[in-house]
């Protein structure tokens, strides 16, 4: 274990920096800068010059990289251009939003798509073909749709005609009440992607256990069908699952950005999208490391969940 | 342990009474895409109280489905359509399921073939075996965990109070299927139902899991059906048998009736197919033409008729039933003899092959090495080495058979695969005059599925740029006329062929080169008796005709010890016992060979009754760490401080012999 640790703290390393690197030069390559944004035309070619200087873009781009690195080295994470305010206090404000919207999506999509999976494997290792087409062809439709698209829908329906939860207005963790009825029509439109995967996923691997030698043991005991297929079966289909449930936090923290900016949330995807248009660097490139850690923890909890559900798993 | 007392019911007079397990007509059906297939056919058969019946066929002749459908534990699309199950007078066919499952794991226990699947991989023996006997038993948590880790003991798990909280994985096939053993008696059945329970453990484990569930039955009392295909064990377990084919029993008797008196065709010629056990000379074994019926086709008359040398009109028009031929032995024959005949009681006989000394030599191993080096993390520690073969020599003449024998984890076939230069020795010398090809177990998983079999088997052709097309083609049909094969099989696919001629394939396959031998892993364990006869008579004609040597690796003795002229028996990495085939088989000189071949059930009933049944304890240990010593040390009967103290050398027994005992001669 000890070991183990060991190693993935050191790929934590390796990822960190490849991904910050990646990110520095990218946003570099973009054209304009945080100046140039800021001041559009207003300002003459003398006076963005000084504030250049001032920021240190016209170092060179390796002691610019150089520079950066040392300050990540004792925390700093710098201020943003605009309000001059510190960046990691911004996002440990944002975080609590995403990170609602992010777990919400998780458990409504693990209560909805692995009941209808495993019914719908159960109901194919019977024979019973009809439910079994029915659940996977639901499943294919809400797989197809993309989530900027049913987004809209769902602000036009439940905001805007029928009025069930509103489409804008304050948000903190504070009140949760009101954090929930912002949140929870984000949630439906990110669980609505993800339900279709997992429900799939829980199907396949819930009826190829189905047919594995020690159910037909489970029922040679005497054991009713629902306990062979809770206890026994269940559990040994969790691994695939429980990848496919760490895998799709990668996906929902793609998905956060876009119902973030379109229910006008205020999470880490919003400052994210503010931060590229006003060619924050430090403030992209900050948000980009939260969400690489975010990232790598996910997978550490993936392979230590393995753990639980499957003895054989060993670090 | 009061629950090993016999149950009553034995004890009182059976007459009269009901039988423990009455099968009446027992139809069952897969319901598949493609149409209905009759796996069961109308199968009666009774059971009484503590008697042990087997049920012997081939793959595809229902004895499978037929146990599944008692407790009715068929997969979809399987189905009981039609028939009854009394188990002590009730019905289990016309059970609910809720009513099913309080017959299930308590009045009938079951064991299924493969331990290494049949126990839940994520959970504990404890949560698989405690809730049961919870539930069945009307037991608390405390007094269930008491009574699992008192069968755990009964079966005979080393430390059972401990090991019952461990996890399937982390032990061995032959102690799994121990737990399985245990988990089916915890209920206290008065039936048990073992559908191949010994197929996939070694022989040694085999002989102790058959003298176990022989025991417990005697104990218990209980009646138990025991599905195999092996005829040997049925000899050595059974007191009565039943014979199926194309879904219905076509024989059943007392075991030693049947085996000396076999009346339908079908018990007669498989019988027959099985290599004898005298080596006196040999004789080609018997095989049975063609192929069991589809059972998808409605059938007429008998099933058997197509593949039968005494089948005559009646047999075309209309199907026996099963009649008397003796107390309690029935058969379902028109004629009262069965083949009468035209069973092959003297078969051809195999004009034995004559080696000299002068014969060349073509392979010649010498103090061989594979070790396996794991790797570990922390490079301060010594890596675990697996020494998978461990210092062994051997050498084949032209035209010759070397069989190796072994327990699984001897190293049997990394030998093989270090004679094909496959994997690189670690050290030693092997030369090989001319080429090695190899013949795989499982021929259908060495096809590419998409190639024509004419490009299969001219694959090793065009690879070395051997002649042009005409004459590559001129090969292949040579090739398939070998192997007995006609042309026609040119244009085929690998899915269109049965078991036995995919093996034939892979046999022309590997001879397309002409190689100087031909290193065949286990090519006969995944097919039915009469198949491996078919191909065991093609080896032995290839290696008459074109004086190709051959490295037959298995651990099937009886068939080993016919077709081998020399026979290698390999423990941990070594050769123990080397020298001539009927000779070691005879009269084996190490007592690991001797433990051997007193495992292998011999298919004579009278014969093995009056055989040792003291089977080899304990199991093979981890090549990890050696003793310094004999390696057989640990699990001999016969061992001494001297052999646990220094390793005996591979020394001459006889002229043709070797042995690796401090105690041999």
């Amino acid at each position: 274990m000890l070991t183990y640790s060991l190693k993935r703290l050191a790929q934590l390393f390796v990822t960190v920096l490849g991904v910050v690197t990646l990110v520095f030069f990218t946003m570099r390559m973009i054209p304009g800068d945080p100046i140039s944004a800021m001041a559009g035309d207003n300002l003459s070619g003398a006076a963005l010059d000084q504030m250049r200087t001032q920021m240190g873009l016209n170092e060179s781009l390796l002691m610019q990289y150089l520079t950066y690195l040392g300050s990540l080295a004792v925390l700093d994470f710098g201020n943003t251009v605009t309000t001059k305010l510190p960046i990691i206090q911004l996002i440990l404000d944002a975080l609590p939003v995403t990170v609602s919207i992010a777990v919400g999506t998780i458990i409504l999509t693990v209560l909805i798509s692995i009941p209808l999976g495993t019914l719908a494997a159960y109901m194919a290792h019977k024979g019973h073909k009809t439910l079994d087409n029915a659940i996977t062809g639901v499943a294919m439709v809400l797989d197809l749709m993309p989530s900027f698209w049913t987004s809209l829908v769902c602000l036009l329906i439940f905001s805007l005609a029928l009025g069930w939860f509103p489409a804008s207005g304050t948000v903190t963790i504070d009140d949760p009440v009101q954090l929930m009825r912002r949140i929870a029509l984000p949630v439906l439109v990110l669980s609505m992607a993800q339900i279709a995967t997992m429900a799939r996923i829980t199907r396949t691997s819930v009826l190829e256990v189905l047919s594995e030698d020690y159910v037909r043991t489970a029922r040679s005991m005497g054991w009713s069908e629902l306990r062979v297929l809770f206890r026994h079966a269940l559990k040994n289909a969790a691994l695939p699952i429980v990848t496919v449930v760490g895998l799709s936090f990668g996906n929902l923290l793609n998905g956060t950005v876009i119902v973030e900016f379109i229910f006008t949330l205020p999470g880490i995807g919003n400052l994210l999208v503010g931060g590229i248009n006003s060619r924050d660097y430090q403030m992209v490139q900050t948000l980009i490391l939260f969400y690489a850690l975010i990232f790598v923890i996910i997978n550490f909890a993936t392979d230590l969940v393995y753990r639980v559900f499957d003895p054989r798993v060993q670090f | 342990m009061n629950f090993l007392r016999p149950i009553q019911a034995l004890n009182a007079s059976p007459t009269g009474q009901t039988s423990l397990l009455e099968v009446r007509d027992l139809h069952t059906h897969f319901l598949t895409d493609g149409g209905t297939v009759k796996a069961v056919n109308g199968v009666s058969f009774e059971i009484e109280r503590g008697e042990r019946i087997a049920i012997v066929g081939e793959s595809g002749s229902g004895k499978s489905a037929m146990a599944m459908s008692l407790l009715r534990l068929l997969a979809y699309p399987g189905k009981v359509v039609a028939g009854q199950i009394n188990l002590n007078g009730r019905d289990l066919n016309r059970m609910s399921e809720r009513q099913l499952n309080h017959i299930r794991g308590r009045e009938v226990g079951t064991i299924f073939q493969d331990p290494m699947s049949s126990l839940d991989p994520v959970m504990k023996i404890a949560d698989q075996m405690i809730p049961p006997i919870m539930r069945h038993l009307d037991m608390n948590s405390e007094k269930a965990r008491a009574e699992a880790i008192g069968w755990l003991d009964r079966v005979g798990i080393p430390d059972a109070g401990r090991r019952i909280d461990a996890y399937p994985f982390e032990m061995s096939g032959g102690m799994r299927q121990r737990v399985m053993i245990a988990m089916a008696l915890s209920g206290r059945p008065k039936l048990m139902i073992a559908d191949e329970p010994t197929t996939a453990l070694d022989v040694t484990i085999q002989a102790q899991i058959v003298e176990l569930l022989k025991e417990l039955t005697s104990e218990t009392g209980a009646g138990m059906i025991f599905i195999t295909h092996d005829l040997g064990l049925v000899a050595r377990f059974a007191h009565k048998v039943g014979v199926m084919y194309a879904g219905k029993l076509v024989e059943f008797g007392p075991v030693k009736d049947i085996f000396a008196r076999p009346c339908h065709p079908y018990t007669q010629s498989l019988l027959d197919t099985i290599p004898p056990v005298d080596q006196a000379e040999r004789r080609k074994l018997a095989q049975i033409p063609g192929f069991p019926p589809d059972m998808k086709l409605p059938l007429v008359g008998c099933a058997f008729k197509d593949r039968c040398a005494a089948a005559h009109e009646r047999c075309f028009v209309e199907a026996p039933d099963l009649t008397l031929r003796g107390p309690g032995h029935r058969a379902a024959c028109w004629k009262p003899e069965g083949l009468g005949e035209a069973r092959r009681k003297d078969a051809e006989l195999v004009p034995p092959m004559t080696h000299s000394e002068e014969d060349r030599v073509v392979v010649e191993v010498f103090n061989l090495h594979k070790h396996f080096t794991g790797r570990s993390v922390l490079p301060w520690k010594v890596p675990p080495t697996v020494r998978a073969v461990n210092g062994i020599s051997l050498n084949i003449r032209e035209g010759e058979t070397l069989g190796i024998v072994g327990e699984s984890g001897c190293g049997k076939s990394t030998v093989a695969r270090l004679l094909l230069g496959l994997d690189p020795a670690t050290s030693g010398d092997i030369y090989v005059d001319g080429m090695a090809q190899m013949v795989f177990q499982d021929p259908a998983s060495s096809f590419n599925p998409k190639m024509m079999l004419a490009d299969i088997i001219q694959e090793p052709l065009v690879v070395t740029g051997w002649g042009n097309r005409m004459e590559r083609a001129a090969r292949t049909r040579e090739l398939l006329a070998q192997v007995g094969l006609d042309e026609s099989y040119m244009s085929r696919y690998p899915n269109q062929l049965s078991g036995g001629q995919r093996q034939r394939i892979a046999i022309a396959r590997a001879l397309a080169l002409k190689p100087s031998v031909v290193v065949a892993d286990e090519p006969t364990s995944a097919l039915d008796v009469s198949v491996r006869a078919q191909i065991i008579n093609l080896m032995v004609d290839l290696k008459r005709q074109l004086r190709v040597s051959f490295v037959f690796i298995s651990h099937d003795l009886l068939t080993v010890s016919y077709i081998s002229d020399k026979i290698a028996v390999m423990y941990l990495g070594e050769v123990v016992e080397y020298g001539a085939a009927d000779e070691v088989f005879r009269n084996p000189a190490h007592p690991y060979t001797q433990a051997l071949i007193a495992a292998v059930p011999v298919p004579d009933p009278v014969a093995e009754e009056a055989r040792m049944k003291k089977p080899l304890s304990g199991e093979l240990p981890s090549p990890l760490d050696l003793p310094s010593g004999c390696a057989f040390a640990s699990r001999c009967p016969r061992a001494t401080d001297h052999c646990r103290a220094e390793k005996p050398l591979l020394q001459a027994y006889s002229k043709s012999r070797e042995a690796a005992c401090h105690y041999a001669n």
